[in-house]
């Protein structure tokens, strides 16, 4: 290999440079975790004395979360569900088909992912608002579903375009009708694709706040915008547990992606996850 | 089974193809019969039909919206209503901070992406987790961590104290600093992937050849590596600066009265005021920013295509 | 069930699709297949019965049509005229997988999430073949392909030369009446070429399958094949057995193909029942087998490098000579100049390593005249 070697100055700059920002990037949510263990909710850190105290007020009786966390859940889930679907379809239409005006349909698909997302939600508002549903999990979830399913179609497409064709071709030609090659090729091939799709489309509804916000009536309230009102008008030291609960889930949800991938038999240079696609970025030739 | 992969490609145009343009109806035609061209539009329809209602009506009723007078009609005067006054400050503060935030992200992005560029793929792949995973945990749980942090008694201003840095404790709360703080650390993971992307795809031997015909470092970064992740650096900042014209999440909690974005405006008109044609239009003037920063992204891409072009012949 | 050794033709079958050898017709039969590409004739009447238990090739350079032509025949791609009839039922315009016929694809193409033994199992499994049966046809084709300790594996953990044989396997397990080959070695590097070659040869002749195989490597037609079809714009030049091929070439792009031939250019002095006389141009009058041609006709003899020998001076029909020698193992290649008449360029010869003349010598050369074929010279080029 023929580069140039950095200078040592040049290296600890970069080093310590790039230990801050890490640093930076990380600790907001390593102090939340260790904090919601402290005595002390607000207090210093580290905590002189730990408990789970915070964690059992989450759960005691006439806590507001558990509803809010399952309304979340469930609207995630419907998310999930409505996101997979055209997921799959869109990617398939994409990478699998000769699509008339191929580029404006990738270019509208991608297009929830920047546009201001209040711009969506005050649109979506006014479209459920007349129709009685704010407040409604499913009009939430189907407001949640415009943001996550280019995610869900941009990990598909990748996922699509990481399966070779002719694998198709040749369970054809050992007498396979297409439903067979769908079912024994190409589903269990994409299986990946999809787990991570489903996980990221779960955690972009889960962690949702201006679409749920707007959706939102007085007794539909979800885990984001509980955690928004309480942060802005009535700082409750459970706040903090809730926040650790949310990182413990999205943590668990990318470790499964993680794991999936490494059993699908993801090449190492592939990384763990799908980064780009699931960051909502096309960095790739296809940005249209 | 036309459309099979396995079919051996048909000669390259050119050698064929005599009649063409005489049959592009035909053609069409006899694509839109296709077995692959039906079953993409089969596939596509779900997607396009559900964004149609969901996504693009919902906004152009927005549109609408913002032109209706109150007795009917239309006007223009939500947009004069939106662009005077403390609403104009807004406006403003919005773009200020959008550029502040871009301008960070975008500094410690090229410098965390450089360092991680330089690693082996092993301890590259480790930082990019580290990178990637709090783009994945709720914003309004990370600017929560900062709150914790910057507070007055906050881990941040402890430290500092401590060390006996004159002035501490520092106000970094209510204020602009916060802000900025907060929002860089939700915009930075799409900074360091962008830029990750264009570095990683630099032949390094290349500032290595620029060395061996005498240059020094700072010339090699400037004439060599600069030209070559300015690509990626006028994307990833634009990009930064849209997502941060209709973010208000970190600002809303961490910033005052004086940090108040656009789109925190519109929420409240909605929640609050019951205002909607007002809210309407700082939306619309929103998106027409978000339009003009893509147009300038490709505006930037095609000028700069045309130079290379141009370079080549 | 059919052991795996038997020689002959498996008889009866679980599959779906008739066995092979029990239709009327032969096991494949190609009839006026032509296929074009935008006013471009990729492959044009081709034409040809295969019989079972053989080894056909179809060689030719890109471009030639083969591909194509397997490709319709596989059902990949549809031709625009003719018929293919596998086992006496027309399959022209059924879809691959109603066809039942076997490919081995140049990207071996094995199924990543499944092992070894799942990928071989898998066309078994279409045709629902019960399970302990499934597990004995399983178990001995891989055997047979040396392949039994890898059944557990999957395809990414195996060489690429392992990988064919399991494509092989693949496509041999479920019996089909015609396996057919898309250069399944173009891949692979020139010594597990040859070692897979005769894996290929020795499976085909102990299961008796009927093999059509793609390649444009001439060697590798002629190690393998039974019958081979030099093909060439989209047609067949020739088809026949690699002696044939080798020995009468049919047209000069054959003999140049298979046996880079030398030519040279002459006219018919004399025919007779026994031979054709060809004055060369360079001065020489050369003997060659009774063929056709008009006397007086411009013709070009070709003869292989391979067939012409050294002899005394004045028996030969040209003198000439040596520019080049080179060694290649038992063999030397010979370049000589030929003396007089028109320049008409050197001639190469194979010769035994022991009989290599030396550089700048004077030489005699003769062929025998059954090695000799004469083409007529189109449009006077």
């Amino acid at each position: 290999m023929i580069a140039l070697r950095s200078t040592l100055a040049g290296r600890i700059f970069l080093t310590v440079a790039s230990t801050v920002i890490l640093l930076f990037l990380a600790l907001p949510i390593v102090l939340i975790v260790v904090t919601s263990f402290g005595k002390d909710a607000f207090g210093a850190f580290p905590p002189d004395s730990w408990t789970l105290g915070w964690y059992k007020v989450l759960f005691a009786d006439g806590s507001k979360w558990p509803a809010a966390l399952s309304l979340s859940a469930l609207i995630a889930s419907l998310t999930t569900v409505f996101s997979l679907l055209l997921g799959i379809t869109a990617a398939t239409a994409l990478v699998r088909s000769n699509l008339p005006l191929r580029s404006a349909v990738y270019g509208l698909v991608l297009a929830p992912l920047v546009i201001p997302q209040v711009v969506i939600a005050l649109g979506l508002f006014l479209l459920f608002e007349p129709a009685a549903m704010l407040g409604s999990p499913i009009a939430i979830a189907l407001g949640h579903t415009v943001l996550a399913s280019p995610i869900a179609v941009m990990i598909l497409m990748a996922t699509l375009k990481g399966i070779d064709e002719r694998l198709e071709d040749a369970a054809a030609s050992m007498g396979a009708n297409r439903l067979t090659v769908a079912r024994r090729i190409t589903l269990p091939l994409a299986m990946p694709g999809m787990i991570a799709a489903a996980v990221f489309s779960f955690i972009t509804s889960f962690d949702e706040f201006f679409i749920s916000q707007f959706l939102s009536s007085v007794d539909t309230t979800t885990l984001p915008v509980q955690v928004f009102n309480v942060l802005q008008f009535d700082v409750d030291p459970s706040v903090t547990a809730i926040s650790a609960v949310l990182i413990a889930i999205a943590v668990l949800a990318l470790v499964l992606v993680a794991a999936v991938r490494r059993l699908g038999g993801a090449e190492k240079q592939d990384g763990l996850l799908p980064t780009e696609p699931a960051v909502g970025l096309s960095t790739g030739s296809e940005t249209s | 089974m036309a459309g099979s992969l396995l079919a051996p490609a048909p000669p390259a145009p050119g050698a064929a193809t005599p009649a063409a343009g005489t049959g592009r109806l035909h053609r069409l035609r006899r694509a839109l019969s296709e077995r692959r061209t039906r079953f993409g539009l089969l596939n596509a329809a779900p997607v396009v039909v559900y964004l149609l209602v969901l996504f693009v009506y919902p906004i152009f009723s927005t549109l609408l919206l913002s032109l209706k007078g109150e007795e009917g009609g239309w006007t223009l005067h939500w947009y004069a209503d939106a662009l005077q006054g403390s609403n104009l400050e807004v406006l403003f503060t919005t773009l200020r901070i959008s550029a502040e935030t871009s301008l960070l992200s975008l500094v410690i992005g090229f410098l965390l992406a450089a360092a991680v560029s330089r690693l082996k793929p092993l301890w590259a792949g480790l930082v990019m987790i580290i990178v990637i995973v709090p783009h994945f945990i709720s914003a309004l749980v990370r600017t929560y961590g900062w709150i914790i942090l910057l507070g007055e008694r906050g881990v941040v201003n402890n430290a500092l104290t401590d060390l006996k840095v004159p002035g501490a404790p520092f106000q970094m709360l209510y204020n602009e600093i916060g802000v900025v703080i907060g929002t860089t650390s939700v915009m930075l993971p799409y900074t360091v992937l962008l830029l990750y992307a264009v570095m990683r795809g630099i032949d390094r031997r290349l500032p290595a050849a620029a060395a061996s015909m005498g240059a020094g470092r700072l010339t090699i970064f400037r004439r060599v590596y600069l030209p070559m992740v300015a690509p990626g650096l006028v994307n990833a900042g634009i990009l930064c600066f849209i997502l941060c014209l209709g973010y208000y999440l970190t600002p809303a909690l961490m910033g005052g009265p004086k940090q108040t974005m656009v789109a925190s405006l519109i929420s409240e008109q909605v929640m609050k005021q019951n205002q909607w044609n007002g809210a309407a239009a700082l939306g619309i003037i929103l998106l027409l920013l978000t339009f003009g920063g893509l147009l300038l992204l490709r505006l930037i891409k095609a000028v700069s295509e045309a130079a290379k072009n141009r370079g080549i012949s | 069930m059919p052991e795996l050794h038997l020689k002959s033709q498996p008889q009866s079958s679980p599959a779906v699709f008739p066995p092979p050898g029990s239709g009327t017709g032969k096991p494949l039969s190609v009839t006026d297949l032509r296929k074009t590409y935008g006013g471009v004739t990729a492959v044009d009447t081709v034409s040809m019965e295969i019989a079972g238990g053989e080894f056909v090739t179809f060689l030719g350079s890109s471009g030639s049509g083969k591909t194509t032509t397997l490709m319709m025949i596989a059902g990949f791609c549809e031709p625009d005229s003719g018929s293919i009839v596998v086992g006496g039922r027309d399959v022209t315009r059924l879809a691959p997988q109603k066809r039942g016929l076997g490919f081995v694809f140049q990207q071996y193409l094995l199924f990543p999430h499944m092992t070894v033994w799942e990928n071989v199992a898998f066309p078994l499994q279409l045709r629902g073949v019960p399970k302990a049966e499934l597990r004995r046809r399983v178990g001995e084709t891989l055997e047979i392909a040396g392949l039994s300790a890898m059944a557990r594996r999957r395809p990414r953990e195996l060489s690429g030369g392992q990988q064919q044989r399991v494509a092989l396997c693949r496509a041999l397990v479920y019996r089909p009446p015609v396996i057919l080959m898309d250069e399944p070695l173009g891949a692979l590097d020139k010594k597990l070429r040859d070692q897979l070659q005769t894996e290929i040869k020795r499976i085909q002749q102990e299961l008796g399958l009927t093999v059509i195989y793609v390649t444009h490597d001439q060697e590798e037609a002629l190690v393998l094949s039974d019958r081979i079809a030099v093909m060439r714009d989209g047609r067949i030049d020739q088809f026949d057995t690699p002696r044939e091929l080798f020995e009468r070439p049919r047209t000069p792009f054959v003999a140049d193909f298979l046996g880079a031939a030398n030519f040279l250019p002459g006219t018919v002095q004399q025919r007779t029942p026994e031979q054709t006389l060809v004055r060369l141009d360079t001065g020489g009058l050369l003997t060659a087998r009774p063929q056709a041609g008009a006397e007086g006709a411009k013709v070009r003899a070709a003869v292989q490098p391979g067939r012409l020998r050294l002899c005394t001076p004045g028996d030969g029909f040209c003198t000439g000579t040596v520019e080049t020698v080179t060694y290649v193992g038992t063999l030397v290649r010979v370049t000589v100049r030929p003396a007089g008449g028109a320049d008409t360029g050197v001639v190469r010869l194979e010769l035994p390593a022991g009989e290599a003349p030396v550089l700048g010598e004077q030489v005699s050369l003769t062929a025998h005249p059954d090695d000799v074929s004469v083409f007529a010279v189109e449009g006077g080029g």
